[in-house]
């Protein structure tokens, strides 16, 4: 027995110990940073992420560069562009690149570099993911494929000029609003000769070069990253050498925080009221975000619930005050529309709980008491039991089935549930919800005929000035009033925890999915 | 016993093609894949699905993509992860040592602790050493893991601050035996602690029922000590009992503790086959389905043999 237990031990030990057996051991002067995440990122090549998560983004963000930093606000300061600008009649955009960046390699990033990325990313041949992002560029189709004989709106005017032409006006500050968090420069000097279809084969991304702020060193996939800093980047570096970023339990976060054991956790060290007062009570600070950062709606299948009527009764059955309460404790606000508050856009719909009206709506509608099914996520739940509770008043019944995310997003695509409730990060931009929920290629609602909304949407994009952009988004908020093809419930702002050995971190900007590393710096201790 | 291994050898083959269709069949059956999720973070249009469908062969008919998945099997490619691109057998091969360490040490320190405590619980009933087996088993087996987890960072991370609530090192990669200890300590301490209670009960019920039988009157006939009488034939003759609990902790620990894992962001098995679930790659937990099913089928061979070792009554008998 006694050699079986040695034995036993012994294949333990040893065949545990090659966990750490090849690691290579930092130097001991090294200074880490050590950054939390609750959900692990997939690629670290940044057009081939199946999730398109922010988890996936934000570790990009640290790899490799983008043009620009997007604060909460809205607002824009430089970054792998130090200046940008109009041009051909707000046709096209003029960015200047900054002339200190450079890769990781050392080769200086150019405009050629940017160009050929685009160039790149949206050949047909090219099996990038997520490549939409790249139609609103002329010379591409609605997927974001260049097509053929035409010219491609991204051009190299000079070593340190980057042009961007798209297919309708264009500001700026809408592109970058929009679309900064999905442009990266890759280093295409690294890929010459290579065959499109084969680029995402490449050993490169397994141990990618970017021009961010940090280096890649190794990664435990799906479970640890460990990133060096990159001393030269343009915009500075913090005071560490190191960042170590370890995928944990959501439960793990803010106790590792407290415990010293974590500088920071993504995104923006986000809490809830309850575990804000304990954070408080071990003696971090938490400051209440300004800026809405989530939306709650209710996705309606409108195939299934095809009486506007009904649709309707069902927004005004629901205790929206009520459901913003249970869910943000008090930091949020109800709402009757997507168009965020805060931003340059305004709508002026309200919403109001009506019961009465609800159950005539429903009458009228034709409702004939069918039970629909409501999905949700296991953390949700409450909230679906709230809701459940609320329709119930009004006479409709009202199923929950609690699944996890891919469940609820694939059986509200087809049609397997009637209503689910899902939340996003809100955009300062007036289409930033409807451009991609109501389009042929999106069509999680199933609405019949999206030519009303599509319409609109066109027209809204096409605007050039702010004046006919808010009259033509009145006249949409109108139509989704009239037709609720999704329940707009509220906008609610989050409670950010403080770093207690780091200062300088721009909390709120991370639900831009990006970060200003570079500037953190290590509080003394 | 040659013939006798064969015929388990053959039996196990059916059970574990078995185990994949049902695994390969459950998980593609089930609501959602990787491109709804493509959809929920990315605005994602239904080009931009059809081309991950197709480059991943999702577009094809569920028997053509088991088929294939078993081909490569045959050929020892466990395939590549829906998610990063990466060989699956890369990414299993990272996550075992990680897996072994950590879930080896619980079980050890289990086993060393359950053993001798369940022999003093069956030797001295209603005592001091008998009373603390059944608290520890009670607590064992009536506190979930994720709580004894939360319960283990708060005292000794938060409160105590003797020990690091997250990770196997303080640096990310390897900087001494030290380090990775004080990171082992607390997720190894639950694992140890979620094992013991049913090692003990085990322990003390085998022991108790061989105290009954009649070698043991013979032993003490023969004026043995209480001690030898226990220990050398109390004990062994409770052995089967003990080691078939013993040797069915073995998957578990090739397996990874999923809750431990996930919860202490410790690179093992576990938290990848969280991660494999939770965002829908099929691949990764189909890898790590063959790794685990493997292990139970060649663990039940062992206790098979275990069996004549530690009893010599068991042969390996003709029919």
């Amino acid at each position: 027995m006694k050699r079986l237990i040695a034995l036993l031990m012994a294949a333990v030990l040893a065949l545990g110990l090659t966990a750490c057996g090849e690691k290579k051991e930092p130097t001991a002067e090294q200074i880490t940073g050590r950054y939390g995440l609750s959900n692990a990122w997939d690629s670290l090549m940044p057009y081939n992420s199946p999730s398109g998560s922010n988890y996936t983004r934000i570790i990009c963000d640290k790899i490799y560069d983008r043009l620009a930093y997007v604060h909460a606000d809205g607002t824009l300061d430089p970054r792998g562009a130090t200046s940008w600008e109009s041009a051909d009649d707000g046709m096209a955009v003029i960015f200047h690149l900054d002339e200190k960046a450079a890769f990781h390699d050392g080769t200086p990033v150019t405009a050629q570099h940017w160009a050929d990325t685009i160039t790149l990313m949206t050949d047909p041949n090219c099996p990038a993911l997520g490549r939409s992002v790249f139609s609103v560029l002329a010379g591409t189709d609605e997927n974001g494929v260049a097509l053929e004989g035409e010219q491609l709106g991204a051009e190299a005017v000079d070593d340190h000029t980057l042009k961007l032409t798209f297919k309708r006006p264009t500001t700026p500050e809408d592109f970058l609003l929009d679309k900064n968090r999905e442009f990266y420069v890759l280093p295409t000097h690294l890929m010459e000769g290579v065959d499109p279809a084969q680029i995402m084969e490449l050993d490169l991304w397994d141990a990618p070069v970017g021009s961010g702020p940090c280096k890649f060193v190794e990664e435990i996939p799906g479970s640890q990253l460990v990133l060096e800093i990159n001393k030269d980047y343009q915009l500075g570096c913090p005071d560490f050498d190191q960042l170590v970023i370890t995928v944990m339990d959501k439960s793990n976060l803010l106790p590792s925080l407290i415990s010293g054991d974590l500088d920071y956790y993504a995104f923006g060290g986000n809490v809830s009221v309850e575990d804000a007062e304990t954070a408080r009570a071990s003696g971090l600070e938490v400051v209440e975000g300004e800026v809405p950062n989530t939306f709650y709606e209710l996705m309606l299948n409108c195939e299934t619930i095809p009486s506007a009527e009904v649709r309707r009764a069902i927004d005004l059955a629901l205790d929206k005050e009520a459901l913003c309460l249970q869910s943000t404790q008090g930091l949020g606000e109800p709402t009757a529309t997507d168009v965020t508050p805060g931003t340059e856009y305004t709508c002026s719909l309200t919403w109001e709980r009506d019961v009465d009206q609800a159950r005539t709506l429903l009458e009228q509608g034709g409702y004939d008491g069918r039970t629909y099914t409501l999905a949700c996520t296991s953390n949700r739940s409450g909230l679906a039991s709230l809701m459940q509770q609320e329709l119930a008043e009004v006479g409709m019944n009202v199923t929950i089935e609690t699944v996890d995310s891919a469940a609820l997003f694939s059986g509200m695509a087809d049609g397997k549930y009637d209503m689910a409730i899902a939340s996003h990060t809100p955009g300062a931009l007036p289409l930033w919800f409807t451009e991609s929920r109501l389009s042929e290629g999106n069509n999680i609602f199933h609405i019949a005929d999206l030519e009303p909304y599509t319409y609109y949407i066109e027209q809204i994009s096409a605007a050039s000035g702010w004046e006919t952009r808010q009259v033509l988004l009145d006249k949409l908020q109108e139509l989704l009033a009239d037709q609720r093809p999704f329940i707009p419930l509220w906008f609610g702002r989050t409670l950010h925890v403080q770093s207690p050995t780091v200062d300088n971190i721009d909390y709120p900007s991370s639900s831009f999915s990006n970060e200003n590393i570079w500037a953190w710096k290590m509080k003394e201790a | 016993m040659g013939r006798y291994l064969r015929r388990r050898l053959l039996t196990a083959i059916p059970v574990f093609f078995g185990i994949t269709i049902l695994v390969f069949c459950m998980l593609n059956l089930a609501q959602g894949s990787i491109l709804d999720l493509m959809g929920e973070g990315s605005g994602a249009t239904d080009a931009d699905r059809a081309a991950l469908a197709a480059s991943l062969g999702l577009d094809l008919p569920l028997p053509q993509r088991y088929l294939m998945w078993l081909g490569d099997l045959l050929r020892g490619d466990l395939g590549v992860s829906y998610a990063n691109g990466k060989p699956v057998a890369g990414l299993i091969a990272q996550r075992v040592g990680p897996s072994l360490l950590l879930t080896g040490t619980g079980v050890v320190l289990a086993v060393a602790i359950a053993l001798p405590l369940g022999v003093l619980a069956a030797w001295k009933p209603r005592s001091g050493w008998d009373k603390a087996a059944s608290a520890l088993s009670l607590i064992s087996f009536g506190v979930p893991g994720f709580f004894l987890c939360l319960a283990g960072i708060f005292l000794f991370s938060v409160t105590l601050g003797w020990l690091p609530a997250n990770g196997m090192y303080a640096a990310g990669r390897f900087s001494g035996v030290a380090d990775l200890i004080r990171h082992l300590i607390l997720p190894a301490g639950v694992v140890c602690l979620s094992s013991v209670g049913e090692l003990v009960k085990q322990t003390r019920a085998a022991c108790l029922e061989a105290l009954g039988e009649d070698y043991i009157r013979t032993a003490r006939a023969k004026g043995l000590t209480d001690g030898a009488v226990m220990v050398r034939h109390a004990f062994r003759g409770a052995l089967i009992p003990v080691l078939t609990t013993i040797l069915s902790h073995i998957p578990h620990i090739l397996g990874g503790s999923v809750v431990v894992e996930q919860i202490f962001g410790w690179p093992g098995m576990g938290s990848l086959l969280f991660s494999g679930i939770s965002g829908r790659d099929y691949t990764v937990v189909m890898g790590v389905t063959v790794v685990i099913a493997l292990t139970v089928l060649l663990t039940n061979l062992l206790l098979d043999l275990v069996y004549g070792l530690a009893d010599p009554r068991v042969r390996y008998g003709k029919e």
